[in-house]
């Protein structure tokens, strides 16, 4: 019988090794995303996913069973990985170059279907990459609060929860970060005649 | 027109997400038809929002990096060295109170017949939770009690009763102006007594005064006071303030002094009695931290009289001399009736 979420959190607080296996299948995809999108380096993010199962694993009994299991993962992830960036800065590491030296090439999950015409292809490939370079070259703090808001669906609240900041904080750096993305990418805004 | 654009213009996004209140989307939204630069803000931020929804490329890994993912995290977790025991106890005793406090939910269930009590029977394992806990938090008062309540008790031998210290200070007239700290009682006027003056200090001595030598011109007033032990009393001085009453006194135990007529003197268990008159907390601190005679482990300081937050400043001078840790706890026992500065007397009234 298939263990529900919260006998296998319960589970792992008894020690049940075989219980984190069912969550890391669960939510390893959502690990690697979100340690990728903030460190913007393939090996980091592996670092940082392996970080975050272990700590996990240990810290398990610290869970309170009131809250939602995906926003403390979420918590440890988001700080493991600003941890990773702040520490490959003091290095004064580019993670640019590491990423574009590494082997490794991701694959990349597409929104919007390819068009069929070419030209349109061309287009949306020119804008896909503008906008994903638009967003990664936001700040930290701002490209933390898109992704968690914009790509991951959570409210203000849970963000503010995650980075332990106030709500205002949060709203703030989302409003900047957008009036950030629209300066650099105003040729597309100005294009487009109509909300896309 | 602009500070309200301004205003408008920081609830935009918030507008966009759906997130303003009632009130503040009809404002924004009725600005929004009057103002047409704040339309055009509002529908460029949308714009973005929505390039960033459709066309940014999230990364993703192939599925060879799952697997390879998953197996080396194992192989990690299987290496880690055991969970420290204290992690161990904690689920073993979380575990052991779950099933404890379902036991007594089925005996409450299955025993005791409903409405025998007043409270819910589902509440009972919460009850019980909250009488440990109200139990806890009130068990270090009651037994903080207990000590104070038996030294009241206690016969006055802790301290002599009759002890009476003269302070004498200049002023910066350098006229004599001597105020005297009567704790209590004053002492038997069969008490030897006797002066002395040392440097350019000042000396004062009424009938039942101790001894004290005060030389005023150090930063300490140092009292000698054979006949009470042989320990010192100690006090700031500050030359050219004489409207600063010396804020600490400070006496020692160090045993009774044979051959006096004060058997019991400073019996208690405690090394070192302190009786103070504190002007202000800040100034307390500066005395305190600043002094450097506090070096011994003989002296700790005990505040008697003056401020209400004496705990308080007596954890931070206990955390900067650790080897004071306790001991001036015991201090705090003595009762108050016994070393509290009763009275200051100016000498040129007396």
């Amino acid at each position: 019988m298939e263990r529900t979420e919260a006998l296998l959190i319960a589970d792992l607080c008894e020690g049940d090794q075989t219980a984190l296996a069912p969550l890391v299948e669960k939510y390893k995809r959502m690990v690697y995303r979100l340690a990728m999108q903030i460190t913007k380096n393939h090996e980091d993010a592996d670092d940082v996913m392996q970080e975050t199962f272990i700590k996990v694993y240990q810290s398990i009994h610290t869970f309170r069973k009131d809250a939602a299991f995906e926003t403390w993962l979420y918590r440890i992830v988001v700080n493991e990985a600003l941890n990773f960036v702040k520490r490959r800065e003091r290095r004064r590491e580019c993670a640019i170059e590491t990423a574009t030296e590494s082997e490794f090439d991701p694959v990349v999950r597409h929104r919007v279907q390819m068009a069929s015409d070419p030209h349109v292809q061309a287009e949306q490939a020119e804008l896909r990459h503008w906008v994903t370079e638009a967003v990664n070259s936001l700040s930290l703090k701002h490209r933390t609060v898109v992704i968690l808001h914009e790509f991951e669906g959570l409210t203000h609240a849970e963000i503010a929860s995650i980075l332990s900041c106030s709500e205002g904080t949060v709203r703030s750096r989302l409003h900047y970060a957008r009036k950030k993305l629209r300066t650099l990418l105003k040729p597309y805004v100005d294009a487009s005649s109509e909300p896309l | 027109m602009k500070l309200k654009c301004h205003k408008i213009q920081r609830h935009l996004s918030d507008y966009i997400d759906e997130t303003l209140s009632e009130q503040q989307a009809a404002d924004v939204a009725l600005h929004l038809r009057a103002c047409s630069p704040c339309r055009r803000e509002a529908a460029a931020l949308k714009k973005t929002c929505n390039l960033i929804e459709n066309f940014y490329v999230e990364p993703e890994a192939p599925d060879a990096y799952y697997t390879r993912f998953t197996s080396e995290l194992q192989r990690r977790i299987e290496h880690m060295p055991p969970t420290a025991i204290h992690q161990q106890l904690r689920a073993v005793s979380t575990r052991l109170g779950w099933q404890l406090l379902t036991l007594l939910y089925r005996f409450f269930d299955r025993y005791v017949p409903s409405g025998a009590l007043f409270t819910r029977q589902r509440a009972f394992p919460y009850y019980i939770v909250l009488l440990t806990m109200t139990s806890l938090f009130v068990a270090p008062f009651l037994l903080k009690q207990v000590p104070r309540s038996s030294l009241k008790n206690l016969p006055p031998v802790s301290v002599h009763p009759a002890a009476t210290f003269a302070i004498e200070q200049d002023t910066d007239a350098g006229q004599a102006a001597g105020r005297h700290y009567n704790v209590n009682r004053v002492l038997p006027a069969s008490h030897p007594t006797h002066s002395s003056s040392e440097g350019t200090s000042a000396w004062k001595s009424t009938p039942g005064d101790r001894h004290l030598v005060a030389n005023a011109g150090y930063d300490f007033w140092q009292f000698t006071d054979e006949p009470i032990a042989e320990g010192y009393i100690f006090t700031k001085h500050r030359k050219n303030s004489s409207s600063e009453v010396p804020s600490i006194a400070l006496a020692t135990r160090k045993g009774i002094h044979q051959g006096t007529d004060l058997p019991g003197l400073f019996s208690i268990d405690s090394e070192l009695i302190v009786y103070a008159e504190i002007p202000t907390q800040n100034t307390l601190l500066e005395h305190l931290l600043g002094r450097d005679v506090l070096t011994e482990g003989t002296y700790a300081i005990l505040l008697v009289q003056g401020i209400g937050a004496g705990r308080h400043v007596l954890q931070q001078y206990e955390r900067k001399q650790s080897r004071f840790k306790g001991f001036t706890r015991k201090l705090l026992d003595v009762p108050l009736e016994i070393l509290s500065i009763t009275e200051v007397y100016d000498s040129i009234e007396l």
